[in-house]
């Protein structure tokens, strides 16, 4: 007799989704998916919009990472525009995504994953959230809290608001840096660099204490994609894309966002909303990949800044070869929040930082457009068409999680395979499947609101729908 | 980044294209407006209210939260004291309310406001639009006047 577990939703993630387990009749687990449950449509209702607003537009899809939607959908506008935008513009763009980076792996690092990390997978839920973490480990939290503030304030400095900005615009951005902000900002880096210390010191006193999740933790050989600059140092804002293989060999390189299609392909699949994308030469699904924290960091020869590199040296060291343990975003995304700490603080020092010129005008050149960035969960490109007058009339996104979407299946079923026994399900086993979506820091649904707590109900069901077992918490 | 020390901190909470949920933002821009030239008052309005106010309430010598609230009758305007929140299995981390807001001030930083009030009004309706409902429209006299009193006797220590 076949049975199904069902996690819905999966709690401690950006958005809503849930889990599904099948067992077979031995009670051994046949087959596991994860369901993104949103339909979201942005690709249809732009449609008709000028193109103009599409950053802005665009930027509504998410809560969480709005600059790098923002970022991305204004490169589209501007190869429609044919332009090229000033050195400052450009800089303090990349500034912006640094800051937005660094907010968003805090959140994901201290509010969503620390729970499991400093207090263990099995600890009690009733304290496994962000209370109980402060309570173990005060300091820590303080410094999550400080380093999400951090990224949060350089944002809202940058464009006036925290949220949803509308200071980049197709050309560059609408205003320069006062040398009054850029001073606040370097006032707050010193305890920028205490408190991501402090994090990194933390993970890695604890990360040898999970080797069974490292070990499954959706580990397993895949190829990897992401941003990268001319001299093979990790980017975020410009450069082209890199795709390796599970080997490290370097499979396609210097991908512009108008080729990217050319190269990467979407499949859909029944039980989810989100699409998967998958390298079009291996075919889906053989073709798909990874991006984000792990797959950047597995793909740049250095960080490009004396700190970063020198925990990159450290983190390389943890495989020959690309690291394929997914359990390893959450060291790649504080080796990345030490990156963006370094990166603004040396942006801020260049005295072009200050320029005035930081918008270039133009109207449309092209009928066709596409633009890459870097969210801090992977990499985004929006590719946009337009008729004469500049209305759009075709958008596609190709966000972070898409193309995450397949390793984040493979990895639920690897430890779905390895913690359910013979049917049987603790707090704790549904915690750590839970758990390897965390490590990819999935954004589903981010500009959705909840209201009130969101239950987390995982049921086993027999064949005819009856209810065999069921936890809430 | 420096904060600094508010006499009376205002933390509203909504979303201004929910119709009534806007409410929160409305009387903190409000308040904002009327006590302009009064340094000791911060005025904080967010769509959700997140982990990181902490600080900004530990800091606070009184603390003002305002929500329109779903429970209560359309347009009724209540100020009650908050207690601090016992933490909760699957305790939201995008969101807090503003209990468990109080409980995290006082365990990261070991600090908390001499006072801490919540103002709520009543929605009558919170979907897409951003005019408020008859009932909330009527209330915003009360609303705007039990929010003066609250501030003034705060800023003057009066609690």
């Amino acid at each position: 007799m076949s049975q199904t577990i069902t996690i819905d939703p999966v709690t401690r993630l950006e958005g809503h989704g849930k889990i599904t387990i099948q067992l077979n009749g031995q009670g051994e687990v046949q087959d596991a998916h994860f369901h993104v449950t949103q339909v979201r449509g942005f690709e249809r209702f732009a449609q008709g919009r000028p193109f103009y607003e599409m950053p802005s537009l665009m930027a509504r899809i998410c809560g969480i990472c709005p600059v790098s939607h923002l970022l991305a959908s204004a490169r589209a506008c501007e190869a429609i525009m044919s332009v090229r935008i000033p050195y400052t513009a450009a800089q303090l763009r990349r500034m912006l995504n640094l800051a937005q980076m660094v907010q968003s792996h805090a959140l994901s690092f201290f509010y969503l994953a620390s729970p499991d990390l400093l207090l263990g997978m099995e600890s009690d839920p009733k304290v496994r959230n962000i209370f109980g973490v402060v309570a173990a480990k005060p300091q820590l939290g303080r410094a999550g809290v400080a380093l999400r503030r951090f990224g949060q304030h350089i944002i809202e400095l940058l464009g006036s608001k925290r949220i949803h900005t509308g200071w980049v615009v197709p050309g560059g951005v609408t205003e320069p840096l006062s040398a009054a902000k850029r001073d606040e900002i370097l006032g707050m880096i010193p305890e920028a660099y205490d408190n991501i210390g402090l994090a990194l010191d933390a993970y890695k006193q604890i990360a040898s204490s999970f080797k069974p999740e490292i070990e499954v933790f959706a580990n397993f050989p895949s190829l990897f994609m992401g941003l990268i600059n001319e001299d093979e140092s990790v980017s975020f804002t410009v450069g082209t894309l890199r795709l390796i293989d599970a080997k490290g060999n370097i499979v396609e390189d210097g991908i512009l966002a108008s080729r990217f299609t050319e190269v990467i392909g979407e499949a859909v699949e029944p039980y989810s909303y989100t699409k998967f994308a998958y390298y079009k030469p291996l075919g889906y699904p053989q073709g798909s990949y990874r991006v984000g924290p792990l797959a950047r960091l597995n793909i740049a020869k250095s960080m490009g800044t004396p700190m970063a590199d020198k925990e990159l040296a450290e983190f390389k060291q943890l495989a020959d070869g690309p690291v394929l343990s997914s359990f390893y975003y959450h060291h790649a995304r504080l080796v990345e929040i030490l990156y963006g700490i370094e990166k603004i603080e040396r942006m801020l020092n260049d005295p072009l930082i200050l320029d005035k010129h930081v918008r270039a005008i133009a109207g449309v050149n092209r009928l066709e457009g596409a633009g890459q960035a870097e969210a801090p969960r992977g990499t985004l490109n929006h590719h946009y068409k337009v008729d004469d007058n500049g209305l759009i009339t075709w958008a596609n996104l190709v966000i972070a999680t898409g193309q995450n979407n397949n390793a984040m299946n493979k990895g639920v079923l690897q430890a779905a395979r390895h913690y359910v026994k013979d049917g049987k399900f603790t707090e704790g086993v549904l915690n750590r499947v839970e758990a390897v979506i965390r490590t990819f820091d999935p954004c589903l649904s981010c500009s959705s609101h909840a209201f009130g707590q969101m239950p987390l109900v995982l049921s086993l069901l027999s064949p005819d729908g009856e209810v065999l077992d069921r936890v809430v918490r | 980044m420096t904060l600094t020390t508010a006499r009376c901190l205002i933390l509203a909470c909504g979303n201004t294209l929910r119709s009534d949920d806007g409410i929160g933002p409305w009387l903190a821009e409000w308040a904002e407006d009327r006590f302009r030239s009064e340094a000791g008052l911060r005025v904080l309005a967010r769509q959700q209210w997140t982990p990181e106010l902490a600080e900004e309430i530990a800091r606070a010598e009184s603390v003002l939260f305002i929500d329109c609230s779903v429970e209560s009758t359309p347009g009724s305007v209540r100020i009650i004291e908050v207690q601090l929140a016992v933490p909760t299995p699957g305790l939201a981390t995008h969101h807090l309310g503003a209990p468990e807001l109080l409980a995290l001030a006082r365990e990261l930083y070991d600090s908390l406001p001499r006072k801490a009030l919540l103002l709520t009004v009543g929605a009558g309706s919170i979907e897409l639009g951003e005019e408020f409902s008859e009932p909330v429209l009527d209330a915003i006299p009360q609303a705007c006047s039990l929010l003066e009193r609250t501030i003034l006797q705060s800023l003057c220590g009066q609690d």
